[in-house]
């Protein structure tokens, strides 16, 4: 095929700005071997042992068998933990979109009122969002002793930062039109806001709520083994007396009330949409 | 209605109050200047079409008379304030129509219209979105106007175009203002739709003397709507002439004399 000399032209420079063979070669085999690099260190750091997984698997086959028939003398008691671990999920996440709403906006910066907070809040946010409800938990167990309030605390205080950063990010993409048309018929700028986009607003929140309530019934079940209530703490309680009948009762309750909470979540959030 | 008839003859007098004055208005976005030393006056009940080619700063000229940017020299006076210098609540006197609408889309027709009463009622109410019944039936008999009645409910996203466009403008009349500027209203819409909508503008600002600044993309139909033409080319005013006085010459001062394609349609009288 033959072109025409403005076209091949063009091409040249737009060759001249590639980088040489030589420097591709290099930059490509420099990412293989940082790549390597960074595996090779973690499964040095992560201790991985596949000698001991060997050694180890039987022994999970053998509780496994013990764990049949699954117990059921205590199943009011566990009944009574997972409905303690809903309830810390729920109040917990609760407290944590009230408060998240007002931060939200403040973190939206197409909306917010104050230009000047919004990096503040965004690193306040990123600050809880950074420590896990786990580690709170454990925080406010010390402060206001065992129980699930601690775990309320803890999911609250992580689900704030996490919720609210997730609000933002949704509220930054709603187009501005409408805020506008409603700034023009005269009204102040919190009316126009609220009037125009809380329309908008008002299903993020809802279902970002939502996401959270269900992460949290699952991330709430182990906050019971650093005495935060609910049911890991019999969950602990049945791994530390090897009582593996127990222990699958509970796993089992687990997994079928999570299953329920992901669908009824899913559910209502599809319906929201 | 035959928007040709008559009034097009019969230009306002004179005396007519100002409604609206641009004086010496001048816009740049990063040093590029998109409006030039721009200065009109608008009168009360005129019908005034804005022409000119895209990119001749129709958008930038109409966000400056709405207040929703502040112009870099140069002011724009509604009755005899500067809308930027004034609350917002007198900011209700200027309505503004969207090309793509701008409605709130989860909230109903009535609920949209009722936002043109947002420059009226107390804050709370608006917060609240608790309007008294007076400001609901007045609200009601604005989409009546605009043969909406019958949607009041439906979600404002669930409107055709035409039909979204229609709500826009009973929310424009619910704010009874003093003008209202569209800018570009049927440029989104198909032909017919276009002209139901400019046959409303066209109504208000001769029943309730309300002046409408209104840009368009079609000479034809700012021929059969307007009374007054205000050409932009470059940013700058290049014509501004009573309808009739509109021929070829103020044409191709705006679209340049190369054009043709619009003209077409156009049938100038000489």
């Amino acid at each position: 095929m033959t072109f025409r000399r403005s076209v091949t032209e063009s091409l040249v420079p737009i060759e001249a700005r590639q980088p040489s063979r030589i420097w591709r070669r290099i930059r490509v085999s420099t990412i293989t071997l940082l790549i390597a690099t960074f595996y090779i260190a973690s499964w040095q750091l992560a201790q991985v042992d596949l000698r001991r997984l060997v050694s180890g698997l039987p022994r999970l086959a053998y509780w496994l068998s013990k764990a049949w028939p699954p117990e059921l003398d205590d199943l009011r008691l566990i009944m009574q933990r997972m409905a303690e671990t809903i309830s810390m999920a729920a109040l917990g996440t609760t407290l944590a979109s009230i408060l998240a709403i007002p931060t939200a906006i403040m973190a939206s910066r197409n909306i917010t009122p104050a230009p000047s907070l919004y990096r503040p809040v965004r690193l306040f946010l990123s600050i809880l969002r950074g420590i896990d409800s786990f580690v709170f938990a454990l925080l406010f167990v010390a402060a206001v002793g065992l129980g699930p309030f601690a775990g309320v605390l803890g999911v609250g205080l992580h689900t704030w930062g996490s919720a609210a950063k997730l609000m933002a990010d949704q509220i930054e993409t709603l187009p501005l039109a409408p805020l506008e048309a409603a700034e023009t018929t005269g009204a102040g700028r919190t009316t126009a806001i609220v009037y125009a986009l809380l329309p908008e607003i008002g299903p993020i929140v809802l279902s970002v709520s939502l996401f959270w309530w269900e992460f949290n019934v699952r991330a709430s079940t182990v906050l019971g083994v650093v005495g935060a209530g609910g049911i890991g703490q019999e969950l602990k309680n049945s791994m530390d007396l090897l009582d593996f009948r127990r222990l699958f009762t509970i796993i089992a309750i687990i997994v079928i009330v999570v299953s329920i909470v992901d669908q009824l979540s899913g559910w209502l959030r599809a319906r929201l949409s | 209605m035959t928007p040709d008839a008559g009034f097009s003859e019969t230009p306002l007098p004179p005396t007519s109050p100002t409604i609206l004055h641009v004086e010496g208005l001048c816009k740049s976005f990063g040093g590029r200047t998109i409006i030039k030393d721009v200065s009109f006056n608008i009168q009360e009940g005129e019908f005034v079409a804005v022409l000119g080619p895209s990119g001749a700063g129709k958008t930038t000229l109409f966000r400056c008379m709405a207040s929703l940017i502040a112009p870099s020299q140069g002011r724009v006076v509604v009755f005899d304030t500067c809308p930027r210098d004034i609350k917002t609540r007198k900011r209700r006197q200027i309505a503004v129509v969207f090309q793509q609408f701008n409605l709130i889309g989860r909230r109903s027709a009535l609920g949209n219209v009722l936002a043109g009463r947002l420059g009226y009622v107390p804050a709370w109410r608006g917060l609240t979105g608790h309007f008294s019944r007076d400001d609901r039936l007045w609200a009601l008999q604005c989409l009546d106007r605009v043969g909406l009645l019958a949607h009041s409910e439906r979600r404002a996203d669930t409107l055709s175009g035409g039909q979204q466009q229609r709500v826009a403008i009973a929310r424009a009349i619910a704010q009874r203002p003093a003008i209202v500027l569209a800018d570009e209203p049927v440029a989104s819409l198909d032909p017919q739709t276009g002209r139901s909508v400019l046959d409303l503008l066209r109504g208000i600002c001769e029943n309730e003397r309300v002046a409408v600044v209104c840009s368009l993309h079609q000479v034809h139909l700012a021929r059969a709507y307007a009374d007054r033409v205000i050409g932009l080319a470059n940013g700058n005013v290049v014509t501004d002439v009573r309808v009739a006085a509109f021929d070829k010459t103020s044409f191709n001062r705006i679209y340049g004399d190369a054009s043709g394609g619009d003209l077409g349609s156009v049938d100038f009288a000489e």
